[in-house]
């Protein structure tokens, strides 16, 4: 507790290990800890694992769109895809709430667990398996209905009519999507009616208020102005508190400000996965230094 | 990995513009090298035209810091540039600030120079002090080479030198100590040659650092504040 | 000047010259052609002024008198005028309405121009509508009531008014008695003999059942046997008092007032009196009865027919075509066979409706209107019930006529529902059925309603099937009325197009019937206007809604 300031700031130029003493004085003391840790990357293995890809390879007939991918999805953490365009981070994407068996020619090898079960099991349904993992995507796409109703559509789909119920849950949702303030006013107007940004925030709003586990966006701000990109970016930063969040874009620097975690794709393979800051100071792979660089191609 | 080459992005203009503010860096480092060799040459011949050439030439030096550092800094607004592009245009932001150090130190030795021209006293310790002189000089002109060239293995090496600068800073000041203590008149003389020494000390501190700048613009890699043998380990890690 | 051309059309002018020519000329017909029927129709209720001719038919001849309005006038050759006497290459002649059928066998005369010697508009000329022979031409006289006169002179023509209108009312009174009430009775008569019938078919004809019908057949009876009392009361007081005129050439003749519709004076109306009666006989036109062979009165009952035609087609082909559509569309596999299909559907759209016309009345008809009667109406055999053309197969056989517009505008605007709505739906946890309910079908009801829109404004303006499956010239009740189960789909029913024909073609009067085809017509596309708007308002307040939805 006397510990003198002066030797403080000589075991920090002296490089030495933090001590517990420097900890258990917070109100003077300079908190290396955090300092240290905020320098020091966080560890992929440290994560609790979310959605683990193992050996998986899908095909669109003939031609391969993912090869041999393999990777652990942290729980609760922003995992970033980025790679040029057709790398298969968008196909990925979509295999997570199995959104590619729309297409008819897809085939699939490998699996993908969703909390260790594997989503591609014949016994899996497919409806429940897309309210426990959400997805936004590229273009803003609200329902031609009310405010209300977009939001209230994936409870209304499980069968929920109190309107008690779906009230609470529609404000809570739009709270979470921090669009409340903007339109509480307006709820019956149609969602056609709100700017880009809004829309997509609604969009959002719409698929956290059936509470799922993982939401995946597939470049959600690409559509967006600036102040609106940020709004949403702003989103998800307070969004990961309580979903694991997996974000496809083609924007280098969006990845940069919101993931905690970025994966590389190029044609298929996945090329790097590394906590962001390293990704993007210096990344372990040429490739991957050559496309956020802008050498590629 | 090959980080020999700034060009190669999609963007052309990219490329010239990293390019013409690396060129800028290594002008003035070239720029530097020169003031601080002329110093050197000025306090060991007297020559106080040189020594009055090195403080004007600080000018120029210091234009080109102000020069770099804006174009630096619109790079990272316009560019965003990440990973080696990124530690490129923050090893220059450092890097000028310890060249413009080193000018400022060349400056001083010039001035020294001057005021010692005037004093009477031994000069035999200007023998040791050129030998430190250039000492420091390599080390700056090596530093200067590794980052042209992007080199860590050299950087690491002239790195390891900076211990030898301290060495010869410290048998300086010992041999000056006793000249002070010979003869009280040396005193105001030796003091002179004690700042002088200090400020080569410095510059060598500054190759260092630069050194430093090199092998986190290569390795991507921190390696201020470690020990010689972990820089090493680093660089031969990497390969 | 070579160049000066060539210049113009490097300049691109003469493109737009060619296309707004086009569609100049479009709009020209279009506006025309409404202008054409409209003042050709609308015109016939115009109350023209009653001239009276002096003329000779023949140089060296005595003269004539002949009353009537002026209908038309044409120059013709001299043969084409049946070689008068008098001079000249061509010959200007006026045709005459006038009237008076049954003294003078025909209502429409010819004048000679050169012939005309004088022209009067006397004010006391009158013309009486009648419920036969057509129209009277000529001057009242008297007024008779019981066989007695019953007016003087000064007060005439209010007295024979107030007669007319009077005996209007008991007019109306008597059609109430025997189409509503007495037709009532003979409806239930109808179907207690039904009753009866089907009781012997399936074995039940025992005498308690057979009490009770005839019980129910006896009060019916006593309650027929006093309307009929109360009618024959009403046909004496109809038919008590008559007027007396004269033509214009000196013929004294009475007539009864239960013939006469109206009469009126018009050489002494004025424009605002002539206005007025020309908007009373418009109503009349439109919500009245045919008269005389189609040729005189309204066309409610082909107006109502057409309309109630069109609903039921309507409420048949939407939920059928969008259902194919949905199908087509949304859940076969697309391949061959669906292109397959969808060519099949969209050749459907081009054949001729009288090819549907036959297919209706050899299908529908024949084939399940028959096995229908069999089934379930074995009593009133071997008269049909269903098994005869009626509203049903007329509004089937349209709808099937209509079905490929339906189907290729709901796929169009099922194609049009964007992926990424779909995919939001899907994403939420809603199955495919549940997306197509909640989303994408409220956002085709536009497609749809276009659809409709083109389906309706086809069968609408549709005779020729009609005339296989159920339309008739004069039906005696309409569809629907006040007589359980209200809504009759085995009657037969009258159709606009086909009264267009029917008075054009098949009138023994073509010459009075021809202003009310025009009017028909008229009034055929007017309702087919308002039809389509009713429906393009409709769709645009959904468009606008899904609008934007659409668009991203």
């Amino acid at each position: 507790m006397q510990q003198n300031n002066l030797d403080e700031i000589e075991t920090y130029h002296g490089e030495e290990a933090v001590t517990e003493s420097s900890v258990t004085t917070p109100t003077h003391a300079i908190d290396l800890g955090s300092i240290v840790k905020s320098g020091v990357e966080a560890n992929i293995a440290d994560e609790n694992v979310c959605i683990e890809v193992s050996n998986f390879n899908l095909f669109y007939g003939e031609k391969q769109a993912l090869k041999d991918i393999s990777m652990k999805i942290p729980e609760k953490k922003v995992t970033a895809f980025i790679g040029p365009s057709g790398c298969g981070k968008s196909t990925l994407l979509r295999c997570f709430n199995r959104m590619n068996d729309l297409i008819d020619s897809v085939t699939i090898e490998g699996n993908i667990k969703l909390e260790g079960q594997n989503i591609y099991d014949k016994n899996v349904n497919v409806a429940d398996l897309r309210r426990r993992v959400g997805m936004v995507f590229q273009k803003p796409n609200p329902f031609p209905k009310s405010i209300y109703e977009n939001v209230a559509y994936g409870l209304r789909i499980q069968g929920i009519k109190d309107r008690r119920t779906i009230d609470t849950v529609v404000e809570k949702s739009l709270r979470g999507a921090a669009l409340w303030d903007e339109v509480k006013d307006r709820l019956d107007d149609l969602a056609m009616g709100l700017s880009g940004g809004q829309q997509q925030r609604l969009v959002i709003a719409r698929a956290i208020a059936i509470e799922p586990e993982v939401i995946l966006l597939d470049e959600p701000a690409s559509a967006l102005d600036p102040i609106s990109t940020l709004k949403i970016e702003e989103l998800i930063y307070e969004l990961k508190d309580k979903f694991t969040i997996v974000i496809v874009t083609h924007n280098m620097q969006q990845a940069a400000r919101v993931s905690d975690y970025t994966a590389y794709m190029y044609l298929g393979e996945m090329i790097e996965f590394n906590d962001t800051s390293t990704l993007f100071t210096n990344p372990n792979e040429k490739m991957t230094e050559d496309y956020i660089t802008g050498r590629y191609g | 990995m090959s980080y020999g080459a700034i060009n190669q992005h999609i963007s052309k203009q990219f490329d010239d513009e990293l390019e013409n503010v690396r060129g800028k860096v290594l002008a003035m480092g070239g720029l530097v090298e020169q003031q601080l060799n002329n110093a050197l040459k000025s306090l060991i011949d007297g020559d106080m035209e040189l020594a009055t050439s090195v403080i004007e030439t600080e000018v120029q030096v210091n234009t080109y810091e102000v020069t770099i550092d804006q174009e630096c800094t619109k790079i990272l607004a316009r560019r965003q540039p990440a990973a080696s592009d990124l530690r490129l245009v923050m090893a220059i932001t450092k890097t000028i600030t310890d060249l413009e150090r080193v000018g400022d130190e060349a400056e001083k030795i010039a001035k020294m120079g001057l005021e010692l021209t005037d004093k009477q006293g031994p000069k035999s310790y200007y023998i040791s002090i050129n030998a430190m002189g250039n000492l420091v000089s390599r080390m700056l002109h090596d530093a200067l080479d590794a980052f042209a060239r992007m080199d860590s293995k050299n950087a690491v090496e002239v790195a390891g030198k900076e211990p030898e600068s301290d060495d010869q800073y410290s048998a300086i000041l010992r041999q000056l100590i006793t000249y002070m203590m010979e003869d009280t008149r040396n005193i105001s003389g030796a003091l002179d040659a004690i700042w002088t020494v200090r400020a080569l000390e410095r510059i060598g501190d500054h190759a260092r650092n630069i050194c430093e700048n090199v092998i986190y613009l290569v390795e991507g890699k921190d390696v201020r504040h470690i020990s010689l043998q972990q820089m090493e380990d680093i660089v031969s890690d990497n390969d | 000047m070579n160049k000066h051309i060539k210049h113009w059309f490097d300049t691109g002018m003469p493109f737009v010259w060619l296309n707004a020519g086009a569609v100049s000329v479009s709009v020209i017909m279009v506006v025309g052609l409404i202008a054409l029927i409209a003042v050709r129709g609308l015109g016939h209720f115009w109350p023209s002024n009653i001239a009276v001719f002096d003329y000779y038919a023949e140089p060296n001849t005595s003269a004539e008198r002949l009353m009537g309005e002026i209908v038309d006038e044409e120059t013709v050759s001299r043969s084409r005028a049946g070689n008068p006497g008098y001079q000249g290459e061509t010959i200007k002649r006026n045709l005459i309405k006038s009237g008076n059928r049954d003294i003078s066998g025909l209502d429409f005369s010819w004048i000679l121009d050169a012939g005309i010697k004088n022209i009067s508009y006397p004010d006391d000329a009158v013309v009486v509508e009648r419920r036969e022979w057509g129209n009277f031409y000529g001057f009242l006289t008297g007024l008779e009531k019981d066989g007695q006169k019953i007016s003087n002179n000064d007060r005439l023509w209010e007295t024979f008014q107030e007669e007319i209108e009077r005996n209007n009312k008991v007019f109306k009174e008597i059609r109430h008695v025997e189409k509503d009430l007495i037709g009532a009775i003979n409806y239930k008569m109808e179907r207690l003999r039904l009753k009866e019938r089907s009781l012997e078919l399936e074995g039940e004809k025992t005498p308690e059942n057979l009490q009770i019908i005839n019980q129910q057949r006896e009060e019916l009876q006593r309650e027929y046997d006093s309307y009929t009392t109360q009618l024959e009361k009403l046909y004496s007081k109809f038919n008590s008092s008559s007027f007396n005129a004269i033509t214009a050439d000196g013929k004294k003749i009475t007539v009864s007032l239960s013939k006469v519709v109206r009469a009126y004076q018009p050489n002494a109306m004025g424009t605002l009196d002539k206005t007025l009666f020309y908007c009373e006989k418009f109503w009349e036109f439109l919500t009245d009865d045919p008269r005389e062979a189609n040729t005189e009165g309204g066309i409610f009952p082909a107006i109502f027919g057409t309309v109630l035609m069109v609903i039921i087609m309507a409420v048949m082909v939407t939920p059928f075509g969008v259902i194919a559509a949905v199908y087509l569309r949304e859940y076969a596999t697309q391949g061959p066979f669906t292109r397959l299909v969808r060519i099949a559907v969209n050749n459907l759209a081009g054949v001729p409706s009288v090819v549907y016309g036959v297919f209706g009345l050899g299908f529908f008809v024949y084939f399940l209107g028959g096995s229908i009667d069999q089934l379930f109406f074995p009593e009133s055999l071997p008269a049909p019930t269903f098994g005869t053309p009626g509203l049903l197969w007329a509004s089937l056989t349209l709808a099937i006529l209509t079905v490929p517009v339906v189907i290729v505008a709901t796929e169009e605007g099922l194609s049009r529902v964007p992926r990424a709505i779909r995919e939001g739906s899907l994403a939420l946890g809603a199955t495919k059925a549940e997306t197509m309910w909640r989303t994408v079908l409220p956002m085709t009801a536009s497609a749809m309603i276009t659809g409709l829109i083109l389906a309706v404004a086809r069968a609408a303006g549709e005779v020729a099937p009609l005339m296989l499956v159920g339309v008739v010239k004069l039906a005696p009740s309409l569809a629907l009325d006040g007589n359980a189960p209200f809504l009759h789909l085995d009657r037969k029913f009258m159709h606009l197009g086909f009264h267009i024909y029917d008075v054009g073609f098949q009138s023994p009067n073509v010459e009075a019937a021809r202003p009310l085809v025009y009017a028909t017509a008229l009034l055929l596309v007017v309702l087919i206007i308002i039809l389509n708007l009713t429906a393009i308002r409709i769709r645009n307040s959904l468009r606008e809604k899904y609008r934007a939805a659409e668009q991203s």
